[in-house]
């Protein structure tokens, strides 16, 4: 392989790594890198980066503005684990056949004095101590994101190339490919009820399910939408179930249609 | 993961809360749809759950999330979801290539660093990852150079890649 063919394909890596080569070129590049070096080490300098761009669509913490999942999520996930693992100790704890009660008796004292020695000596310490430092990490990160989030969606609501439509309560602003809703005296919706955002891409005459959202308590919600604000003819927002809607069930409460 | 794959389902719960805005987010970009994201993440952690051993090694949050990747590109190109077990195309299963650096991002740092770049790498590397389609498709689209596009594509993943060299938030 000569040099120009060469450099071609470490551009054809870094496509490969970014994960948007179809299957027959992907394939190609995976029969390449088994034998070239340089390659592998340019695989291997751009796949830590290719794999970052999915944390640019972390969603928001819950009560912050912006973006967030449905706090109806977790539970109805985590009933469906608690679930799966009942049945499992219900099933341990039926003996094959019965013991003597003095046996029982016996077992039992031993069994729970060995765990007790076991588990709070070592491993609950250790689970504790684990679990505390987890939740500092966690949430000295949280504050971090937070505080770079807001100072990013600060400088381009105030850039001077951002387009602003306003709607009641607030403004859709615009600016680049991105798209901020800016809302201000908003009503808390009604209980079980959230604001949903929708977007019409350019071409379609079907609203789009966006984010669901909640302002703060003085009626508050400035967040970008995840969708491309080149692509999208106009946005809305109206109050749906918690969770959202796939299509809007009441009239929307802010329309604004973009350039 | 050690206590997941033990199924100690506090574990699995903060598991769930630390990385469930990442999965959800990568499904809602991809999909723009509240309910099909919710629906790709609920999918996610019971696979999760029910088949802890798919996990191996490496970079945990970077997998998880090219499996959300994954399952809301299916749902984007209305194929039926694959195998959670079944790496991206663009994802060999050599985890020696991980950057265990990479292993605590900050998703404010990546939003910057990426919007630190021109919008003509920018922009490719966001509809390559996001919107699911080819290099090829991005450069037909676009009205661009299939080679420029993959120029503009390396050379914005090697500037990311320096911008986050510096973001990691252990």
């Amino acid at each position: 392989m000569n040099l120009d063919a060469h450099d071609a394909m470490l551009d054809d890596v870094a496509v490969y790594a970014l994960g948007a080569m179809a299957p027959a070129d992907a394939r190609r590049v995976r029969e390449h890198l088994a034998t070239c070096a340089d390659c592998r080490a340019e695989y291997a300098a751009l796949r830590p980066a290719a794999g970052a761009v999915a944390y640019s669509a972390e969603a928001c913490e819950s009560g912050q503005n912006g973006p967030h999942v449905s706090a109806l999520l977790k539970p109805r996930i985590m009933r469906e684990i608690r679930a799966s693992v009942a049945p499992a100790v219900a099933q341990r704890a039926r003996p094959g056949f019965v013991w003597p009660a003095y046996l029982v008796a016996a077992a039992c004292i031993a069994i729970a004095l060995i765990s007790t020695i076991a588990n709070i000596s070592v491993g609950g310490q250790l689970k504790t101590a684990q679990s505390e430092l987890e939740a500092s990490r966690l949430a000295a990160g949280q504050s971090a994101r937070a505080l770079d989030a807001d100072r990013t969606t600060i400088a381009d609501l105030t850039s001077a190339d951002a387009k602003r439509y306003p709607v009641p309560n607030g403004a859709v602003v615009a600016r680049g490919g991105k798209i901020y809703l800016a809302m201000h005296d908003m009503p808390a919706p009604p209980k079980g009820k959230v604001y949903q955002a929708w977007t019409l891409p350019k071409g379609s005459k079907t609203m789009a399910p966006s984010v669901t959202f909640v302002p703060d308590p003085r009626g508050v919600a400035v967040f970008a939408l995840p969708q491309d604000a080149r692509a999208t003819a106009a946005v809305a927002i109206s109050v749906e179930p918690d969770g959202g809607s796939k299509a809007p069930t009441t009239k929307p409460v802010a329309v604004a249609a973009l350039d | 993961m050690a206590l997941v794959r033990a199924r100690d389902a506090d574990a699995f719960e903060a598991l769930y809360d630390g990385y469930h805005r990442l999965v959800y987010g990568v499904a809602l970009r991809i999909l723009g749809d509240v309910p099909a994201a919710e629906d790709i993440t609920q999918g996610v952690f019971l696979k999760l759950w029910s088949s802890p051993d798919l996990y191996r090694s490496g970079n945990f949050p970077a997998w998880l999330a090219r499996v959300a990747r994954n399952r809301a590109l299916d749902v984007l190109r209305g194929k039926a979801y694959r195998s959670v077990s079944e790496l991206p195309e663009a994802v060999p299963e050599d985890d020696s290539l991980e950057d265990v650096a990479f292993a605590h991002l900050d998703a404010a740092k990546v939003r910057d660093a990426l919007a630190q770049l021109p919008p003509e790498q920018r922009d490719p590397i966001e509809q390559g990852f996001f919107g699911g389609i080819t290099h090829d498709e991005i450069a037909r689209r676009s009205g661009i150079p299939l080679g420029t596009v993959k120029t503009r594509i390396r050379s914005g993943l090697r500037k990311l890649r320096d911008a986050l060299d510096g973001a990691v938030t252990v």
